[in-house]
């Protein structure tokens, strides 16, 4: 697919200066701390061919979205990306810090025929020099996904962790249909591609183990069964079908396995598949509802809801179904758990006054933090790649749409608009 | 809420259920217009499942068949006096029609979340089925799909709709 197009895309670092003490770096800037000014300049062109508004406007939202950084507006800057210098010996770096940048891109764009190479370095504007730099060649199609990448660069330099935005989102929308099917586009919401259209309904997609396709349930032959659909708008493989729900198949990070909820006698419990969607193990065995499952990312542990209590909550077993314990002791109604990818610590869903709130807690159930707080429902919380973030649902606004926020909470943004309702946000890994 | 089928079928129905003294149901009971006994099944089959009214944009009328729906309060599978009382009445018609098979479908309310929703129709839809089987209806006639808060009858936020979407739907199939 477009965005997938990796053996393409090659990059080299154009400058090694300052690849090192990152962490010394991560005090910079970080939750709780003012978002740091930078300066994006327009890319200067090579050639006459307009290339790099893309990759300026695509690493502006990234970084906006990101809670870290405030973009200077390019209205104000006094260059002119034509005629100036790209690299720390020719650039007047007076003209940034007049604007308020203490940091700044700049770089060039060249273009020939469906090929594309981008330059893009970072400058510390008061020390006038350059942080970082990159060379990015691929097709002209890859343009969003280079400033993606170099976004991500950015984040990495300023906190010593990469940055999560050279990646996808699959989510469910009703925005081309009656029903819910599955799309995907970019972490930062841009370049929504619609993957099913069934007509019928189409539920809890995740992403597969290898990246390339998303696991759903469907009731395209009836039964709520489980498949794998290829992308970009690829085929449909039958994963499992047994008599009742086949629901919310979730690849273990190790790859060998599928976690999903079944039922027997008609109770919902957790279970094991093998990668070929056979049934390898029952994991629970309780009368009441056992549902959602969630990798932990050592694949050794799996968060899940269940209402043994009396009430949904949120517990963790081990992958063979021993040690159950409670994780969420607050609140009467807890739901879809979301193990994050550092392993610290769980999301899920919890009710409160009718509507739902996210929050966070420590796998050993201490800790929780509340992350939304507002008058709309959220739910279905999805970690980035660099456990960083948080993608989830949202009708604050009216209708669902999907929201990204900092694990704190403290910088929430909508990633989608339009009509429908968005919701079930599943984020990828990062890609390759 | 319930629109009654009405045949000669249910003539025995409506006796056992106006003895339980479900007062309230009698209404619209009695044996006028609406298919005679005669009418037959033909226009229940399973494509008069929730899904395939939802895809034609026809579900919202709720209960129209034989079988009438069963209620739950919220995030509960337990049968109460009332679906209880409903399911003796589709058993019987169910004993009156042995070649008939039923599809029970669990439905929820939009107050919970999707995929705990979808767990909790399974467990009501089986709720029915096995006190159908305690009653003397077959195992192999009864299968159940839950469809969780994905098919509403009615979108509005108040008690009266979230009610009537917490439902067991019952969708015979054969003749």
């Amino acid at each position: 697919m477009r965005g997938l197009r990796a053996t393409l895309l090659a990059c080299w670092t154009i400058a090694l200066a300052a690849q090192a003490a990152a962490q010394v770096r991560s005090t910079i800037i970080g939750p709780g701390v003012k978002r740091y000014p930078i300066a994006i300049s327009p890319l200067k062109q090579a050639t006459g061919s307009a290339s790099g508004d893309q990759f300026t406007r695509t690493l502006g939202r990234d970084l906006e979205l990101s809670g870290l950084f405030r973009i200077i507006p390019s209205d104000t800057y006094i260059e002119n990306a034509q005629t100036s210098g790209v690299t720390a010996e020719s650039i007047d770096f007076n003209n940034w810090s007049v604007v308020g940048a203490l940091a700044l891109v700049k770089g060039s764009a060249e273009r020939q025929g469906d090929d594309l190479s981008i330059e893009a370095r970072l400058f510390d504007v008061a020390q006038q020099r350059q942080l970082a730099g990159r060379r990015f060649r691929g097709h002209a199609a890859d343009e969003a996904r280079m400033a993606n990448r170099f976004a991500d660069e950015i984040i990495q330099y300023f906190t010593g962790e990469r940055g999560p935005f050279d990646s996808q989102i699959a989510f469910l929308s009703t925005r081309g249909g009656r029903f819910k099917d599955a799309y995907v586009m970019d972490a930062n919401g841009e370049d929504v591609r619609r993957v099913t259209n069934e007509n019928t309904l189409n539920l809890s997609p995740s992403w597969t183990a290898d990246g390339r396709g998303l696991v759903l349930t469907s009731y395209r032959l009836g039964n709520p069964d489980l498949y794998s659909v290829s992308l970009p708008r690829g085929g449909w493989t039958k994963l499992s079908s047994l008599r009742g729900l086949n629901l919310g198949g979730r690849w273990s990070p190790d790859g060998r396995r599928l976690a999903v909820t079944v039922e027997y006698d008609g109770n919902p419990e957790i279970a094991l598949l093998n990668a070929d969607g056979s049934l390898l193990r029952r994991l629970t065995d309780h009368w009441g509802v056992d549902v959602s499952p969630s990798w932990s990312p050592d694949s050794q542990q799996l968060a899940f809801c269940s209402d043994r209590s009396g009430s949904p909550q949120i517990y963790v077993m081990g992958a063979d179904g021993s040690g159950v314990h409670r994780v969420s002791t607050a609140g009467n109604y807890n739901t879809s758990p979301s193990w994050a990818p550092k392993g610290d610590r769980i999301a899920y869903a919890s009710r409160i006054g009718g509507r739902f709130q996210i929050f966070t807690v420590k796998t050993d159930g201490s800790d929780a933090r509340q992350v939304t707080n507002n008058p709309g429902s959220n739910e279905d919380p999805s970690w980035s790649p660099d456990g960083r973030y948080l993608a989830f649902s949202s009708t604050r606004g009216g209708a669902a749409k999907l929201y990204i926020t900092d694990a704190g909470g403290t910088n929430q943004a909508e990633l989608t608009e339009g009509k429908g309702s968005d919701t079930s946000p599943a984020w990828s890994g990062w890609l390759e | 809420m319930n629109r009654w089928w009405v045949g000669g079928v249910v003539a025995v129905t409506f006796i056992a259920l106006a003895a339980a003294g479900c007062s309230s149901k009698k209404k619209g009971s009695d044996l006028e217009g609406g298919q005679g006994a005669g009418a037959g099944l033909s226009d229940e089959s399973l494509s008069g499942g929730s899904l395939a009214l939802a895809k034609s944009g026809q579900l919202g009328a709720g209960d129209t068949g034989p079988l009438h729906d069963i209620h739950f309060d919220y995030d509960s599978f337990e049968l109460d006096e009332t679906a209880r009382q409903t399911l003796q009445e589709n058993a019987q018609w169910l004993k009156d029609h042995p070649s008939v098979r039923v599809e029970v479908e669990g439905h929820c309310d939009d107050r919970g979340t999707v995929e705990y929703n979808l767990a909790l129709g399974a467990k009501r839809a089986a709720a029915a089925k096995n006190y159908l089987v305690a009653l003397g209806i077959s195992r192999d006639r009864i299968t159940t799909i839950s469809y969780g808060e994905e098919l509403p009858l009615c979108q509005e936020e108040t008690e009266e709709c979230w009610s009537r979407n917490r439902r067991d739907h019952f969708v015979p199939a054969g003749s």
